[in-house]
């Protein structure tokens, strides 16, 4: 009893997380409901988002664009954050480290040599 | 001689193999000539051989065993393929081949018109090799795989014909009845082995004297080793010679092609359970309860063949119960101790009765394929040249012969075996002298009942469908002329010279070779047990005995002359009179009915429950039926799950992921 | 630590990958029109490579002096076996996809470069003696494998596969990683050596669902039930000759991995994950076996099939030992020549107009129209199904004798029971090519590569194999007893 006894805490503060989520959705649904005016009409019922009136469904596609450029930028984001690490331990790894870098860094830019070549950067 | 000895057993084989596999790639001709060509050249390494043994001619021969190879070595279980040829197995040599190529030659025109000769032939071969392989065997597992090896052949030959039904159902019949008898033989070379610690024929032999008297234990009765052992190996005699109780196979084979009844159901395979006897004679000497049995079955089946003879309309028939009935002889033969005699008969009776069979396809072929001899008739004057030879073998088979002077063949081996059974002096000794000689008149009327029938008297063709057929006609248009207008024709001469042969065979097999066969113990060699007592007390049996034989001869022949020829009506009022008697020897004596009764359709039963409630009930539908259901079942459950939807197979791999890691845990 | 050893015993893969880079560059500025050339040089790279492993194969080199990087990798006799079957399965895809891609204008020469990659990723894969060299390898294959499946964008079946397998391969993926994670955490290393080490004695529980959680995403790449739900869908949906590799050389570098996984890392655990392999055995035989004998469409059937007889591979595993082992590592190369071959005929089954025969009602009566290529079908189902004299039969043969000398007589008889199931559908083929009438649909001539392919795997298969079956158990034999170095 006592191994599950460490995770009363965390039983205790999800159902405090879970009693308070609730609270936040259901309270002012029951304040507005007992004190406003129930008067519903057609704008008042469309949903609201991000100041663009909603024309379509949520699920749209998107241009394949957005993508391409998000994996794109990933690639290379990941690549600078694999340079922080190497940089502060160079000292420990050395020559074979940075040797090691260099060719890591080679290689991704030989990918992205072919993914300019072949146009992928362009939007058009 | 060891290579003539080789050349004489595997030429067939090759023959068959090549002509077989050849077959209509190598065309009829070459096939019948390759067949044909080996078993003459067999044939012509044989004699030399047995007049060796006889000592004719300035020839000599002795006792050879020719090893061929090693067959099995486990344990103290040891033998080899060996040919042994002694005085016993030359003559079985000259007889084989000697028939054999007569009968290919004479295949050559029966079989003329048949769409599958090269089979016909490579089979005759194939049985020729088995039938060579089996009387020059020097063990007996080797007697046993010739004495299967013939009974492939004969029923492959049986069924030859194997889009008639009837063919098949006889090809069967005669393959289960051999099974019984094979049992028995199985057993006794089991036993034999168990007993004498080796299946080679001469040590058990030279062992066997030592032996008489020993008893086994079985099922708590004390028997004598050497009778049980002697009456498993005779039953497996009587299976293959077609002896009472297992006879009922040899008349249907004559369902098959009449050359092959005449090789085959007449001159040698069924003849091999009287070699067998005299092979292993010196052990059956050594078993008197057995020898015993051997007489009266011999006996029984000579008189009971006979009788079941006379009543026949097929002209096969007739001729396959007197094979029967003398292979009866035979046996009471070697039953009393007479092995000469018994060999001798065994070998005169080949030519005379292939000689008649033969001479039946003869006729059958000038008949338009007619076998029943109501339908015969005055045929004498078409056929000459058949009813001539005929007309031979008829004397050979009733014995005819003036004492001291000359007689047929059947004269002397026939006279022979009688006065054995006589001399032999025991109870079953006259038993079987009575029943041969009752059973020897009912020969000679049923032999001129069938020369009667079908060569004199007047034509009764156009009864016949088959002639009906060939002419075109209905007996009613044929009006007053019985022949219908047909004619029938003299064979072909590749017929014709086999049957020539064959007639001076039986004219003179008789007469040249009895002093060597019954009186010679040197001709012998040693190779059968030789009873020189038995021979002595033989040629001193009064006269009244000696002349048993020719008078019952001319009884059955006045008899027959008196009912066929002189007063035709006389069967049918005998028929009328006797109903009962000639319904029952007519139908065989009911044997065929009682074995159906008895075992066939209790076997058909039991294996009807089996099929139906063993195989069909239970191993087909919980095995094959069963299995392929679940499988069907199982692969229907594998096509639903594969829904092809992302998420169920996510789930699926995540389940099985639980799975493993619950099974683990636990 | 000497670094010329190092490299020189990742000489192949260091060739590859050089090649690799330099033929993406030679896609990219000389377009499509040098597909067919990017093929042949890397087909070039793919026989450089394989030739420099011949002195590890053929002297069956293991132990210490094949670990580079600390034991991060190990070059050794198994590695090499597998990767010479990769290579050579490599060089196959290669040989039969111009045919098929020209005549779809789609003979891009991202194909060869992307089967280097994914050859790459399976080289690194079986040569892996650590958890971060595995997963570097396995994910460059995976990587490159979603691209190939998915290869005729316009094509939405195509398209489809190269998503399913794309979802499915990242959630084992995550099942991998996730015990690698847990494996790391309870045994304080990566390494093969070293978890062999810490799980030796009791194991844990969090080790438990770590072992069992690799093995689950190994099985994934495997296609071992009940992780093989992705393959008949991606099979089908593939272009041909990305499945024909998907069946040949990515099987032989997932079932090398888990060998060397299970025997080496899990090797003090063998009592732990035999059960789970014996039961990913049967369940594969079986489910393999009824799920072909319902498809219609031929690539569908052989990814059963394929399902099918990773089961047979699976019971050499369980068997753990050196025989199963070399027996397994047998049955994958008679594999991979039987599957290749039947892809390849599958290859050519075409009409005049370049449409593929996928069904069995349009390949009845085959053996009318293409006598050849019938006989060939015949003696590689024939072989599939495992009956003598055919190699398939001695590939059973092997596998199932290592069982029965494990002890398993249940398993191995369960196995030879249920290739019974089998035989049903391979011997399918040959009633339908040989005894059923004659489709409509007219069979196109085949190109050399083709025949050539066809005919090489087909004399493999054939009784000719047996000539080469002792030289090739000493191989397996050396090469199995690489993962049997420590106690």
């Amino acid at each position: 009893m006592d191994y599950l006894a460490q995770y009363l805490p965390i039983l205790i503060f999800l159902f405090i997380a879970a009693g308070l989520s609730a609270a936040f959705v259901f309270l002012p649904m029951g304040v507005s409901r007992l004190t406003g005016a129930h008067n519903p009409d057609t704008e008042k019922l469309s949903e609201y988002e991000c100041g663009f009136p909603a024309f379509e469904e949520p699920r749209s596609q998107f241009d394949v664009r957005f993508y391409l450029v998000a994996i794109l930028f990933i690639i290379f984001d990941l690549e600078a954050a694999f340079l922080f690490p190497w940089a502060v331990s160079l000292d420990l790894t050395g020559w074979p480290g940075w040797i090691t870098m260099m060719i890591f860094l080679g290689e991704l830019i030989v990918g992205f040599a072919y993914a300019w070549k072949v146009g992928a950067l362009e939007w058009e | 001689m060891q290579t003539s000895i080789l050349l004489i057993v595997f030429l067939p084989l090759l023959a068959a193999i090549v002509g077989g596999l050849g077959n209509r790639a190598l065309g009829n001709t070459v096939v019948k000539s390759l067949t044909t060509g080996a078993l003459f050249v067999s044939c012509a390494l044989s004699w030399p051989i047995f007049l060796g043994f006889l000592g004719w001619f300035g020839l000599s021969a002795e006792t050879q065993v020719v090893p061929v190879m090693t067959w099995v070595q486990s344990g103290t279980l040891t033998f080899d393929w060996a040919l042994r040829v002694d005085t016993l197995t030359a003559v079985m040599l000259v007889v084989i081949t000697t028939v054999s190529a007569l009968v290919h030659l004479y295949s050559w025109g029966y079989m003329e018109e048949d769409p599958d000769q090269p089979r016909f032939f490579a089979y005759l071969s194939l049985f020729t090799f088995a039938m060579l392989m089996l009387v020059t065997a020097d063990n007996l597992v080797q007697m046993f795989f010739g004495w299967e090896g013939v009974g492939l052949a004969s029923y492959l030959l049986i069924g030859f014909w194997f889009r008639k039904p009837s063919a098949n159902k006889a090809a069967i019949k005669a393959f289960v009845v051999n099974r019984v008898g094979d049992l028995g033989f199985m057993l006794g070379i089991f036993g034999t082995y168990l007993v004498f610690q080796t299946t080679s024929i001469p040590e058990i032999l030279a062992a066997a004297p030592g032996m008489s008297g020993s008893t086994i234990g079985f099922l708590g009765y004390r028997l004598q080793t050497m009778d049980i052992l002697c009456i498993l190996l005779f039953i497996g005699a009587m299976g293959k010679s077609a002896q009472l109780g297992l006879h009922t196979w040899l008349p249907d084979a004559m369902e098959g092609p009449t050359p092959v009844s005449a090789l085959i159901h007449a001159a040698t395979m069924v003849t091999a359970g009287v070699f067998m006897v005299c092979r292993l004679s010196p052990m059956f000497e050594t078993a008197p309860v057995a020898l015993g049995v051997v007489t009266f079955i011999g006996a029984a089946t000579c008189f009971f063949a006979a009788t079941i003879g006379t009543t026949q309309w097929d002209i096969k028939r007739v001729i396959a119960y007197s094979t029967c009935s003398q292979l009866g002889y035979m046996f009471f033969a070697a039953g009393v101790g007479a092995y000469g005699a018994a060999m001798f008969h065994l070998f005169t009776h080949a030519f005379f009765k292939a000689l008649l069979f033969l001479g039946a396809g003869s006729v059958i072929h000038a008949m338009h394929h007619e076998q029943d001899m109501r339908y015969y008739g005055n045929l004498r004057k078409h056929i000459p040249l058949t009813f001539w030879a005929m007309m031979a073998g008829t004397l050979a088979i009733t014995g005819v012969g003036v004492l001291y002077v000359f007689g047929f063949a059947g004269f002397y081996s026939k006279d022979a075996i009688l006065e054995a059974a006589y001399a032999r002096g025991t109870g079953l000794g006259n038993f079987a002298f009575w029943a041969g000689a009752f059973a020897a008149l009912l020969t000679s009327f049923y032999s001129w009942r069938l020369m009667f029938l079908t060569f004199w008297g007047r034509p009764r063709w156009i009864e016949s469908e088959h002639i009906q057929h060939s002419v075109h006609k209905t007996p009613e248009e044929a009006g007053e002329d019985t022949t219908g207008g047909y004619h029938p024709h003299e064979s072909p001469a590749s017929m014709l010279v086999p049957l020539g042969v064959l007639t001076l065979g039986a004219i003179f097999a008789g007469f040249l070779f009895t002093g060597d066969f019954i009186d010679s113990e040197a001709f012998w060699g040693g190779s059968i047990y030789y009873n020189e007592n038995l021979i002595h007390a033989l040629h001193g049996v009064p006269y009244w005995v000696k002349l048993t034989a020719t008078f019952v001869m001319l009884t059955g022949f006045a008899i027959a002359w008196f009912a066929y020829i002189r007063d035709t009506s006389i069967p049918g009022k005998f028929v009328e009179q006797f109903r009962l008697v000639h319904a029952f020897v007519y139908n065989k004596w009911y044997f065929d009915e009682l074995y159906h009764a008895v075992f066939v359709k209790p076997a058909f039963w039991l294996g009807r429950q089996f099929w139906l409630r063993g195989d069909k009930g239970l191993i087909d539908r919980f095995g094959p039926d069963g299995a392929a259901w679940a499988v069907a079942q199982g692969s229907a459950v594998a096509k639903r799950v594969q829904s092809g939807y992302l998420t169920s197979y996510a789930l699926i791999m995540l389940l099985g992921l639980v799975a493993a890691i619950t099974w683990v845990l636990m | 630590m000497d670094y010329s050893i190092s490299l020189r015993l990742i000489a192949p893969e260091i060739l590859l990958s050089v090649s690799g880079l330099v033929l993406l560059l030679v896609a990219a500025w000389g377009g499509q029109k040098t597909g067919r050339l990017v093929s042949i040089l890397s087909a070039a790279a793919l026989f450089g490579a394989g030739l420099m492993l011949f002195p590890t194969l053929h002297l069956g080199v293991v132990g210490p002096d094949t670990f580079a990087f600390g034991d991060q990798f190990r070059a050794d006799a198994f590695a090499a076996f597998a990767k010479a079957l990769i290579y050579l399965a490599g060089i196959g895809c290669l040989m039969v996809a111009p045919t098929y891609f020209d005549r779809l204008k789609a003979m891009k020469p991202e194909y060869p470069v992307l089967l280097l990659f994914a050859v790459l990723g399976m080289s690194i894969m079986v040569s892996a003696s650590d958890f971060l060299t595995l997963y570097i390898g396995l994910e460059l294959n995976s990587l490159a494998a979603y691209v190939l499946a998915a290869f005729l964008r316009n094509d939405t079946r195509s398209a489809e596969s190269g998503l399913k397998y794309f979802v499915l391969g990242a959630l084992a993926s995550g099942i991998l990683l996730y015990g690698m994670s847990l494996l790391y955490g309870f045994t304080g290393t990566t390494s093969f050596e070293g978890v062999r080490v810490a799980l030796s004695g009791e194991m844990s529980t969090g080790m438990l669902f770590g072992l069992i959680f690799v093995l689950a995403g190994l099985a994934f790449k495997i296609s071992a039930v009940p992780f093989h739900m992705w393959t008949p869908d991606v099979y089908e949906g593939a272009p041909t000759p990305v499945t024909t590799f998907f069946a040949t050389a990515p099987k032989v570098a997932a079932i090398a991995l888990t060998a060397r996984v299970a025997l080496d890392a899990f090797g003090t655990q063998v009592d732990a994950w035999r059960q789970v392999v014996i039961f990913a055995a049967l369940a594969s035989i079986l489910v393999g076996a009824l799920g072909a004998i319902g498809q219609q469409n031929l690539k569908r059937l052989l990814a059963y099939s394929s399902i099918n007889n990773v089961g047979f591979i699976l019971i050499g595993l369980a068997a753990g030992t050196v025989g199963g082992v070399g027996a397994m590592l047998v049955y994958l190369a008679i594999y991979v020549a039987m599957s290749l071959g039947s892809f390849v005929a599958l290859l050519m089954l075409r009409d005049e107009n370049g449409d593929a025969l996928a069904t069995f009602a349009d390949i009845s009566g085959l053996s009318a129209k293409r006598p050849a290529l019938a006989w060939c079908l015949l003696a590689l189902m024939f072989s599939l199904a495992g009956i003598p004299p055919l190699l398939g039969f001695f590939g059973k043969f092997v596998v199932f004798q290592a069982g029965v000398e494990a002890d398993m007589v249940a398993l191995a008889a369960f196995g030879i029971a249920a290739s019974v199931i089998g035989a049903f559908y391979y011997i399918k083929f040959v009633k339908v090519m040989f005894f059923d009438d004659a489709s409509e649909r007219s069979v196109a001539d085949s190109t050399t590569a083709h025949w050539v392919l066809l005919v090489v795997t087909t004399a493999i298969v054939s009784p000719l194999g047996y000539l080469v079956t002792p030289s090739l158990g000493d191989l397996t034999d050396k090469a199995a007893s690489a993962l049997f170095l420590l106690p």
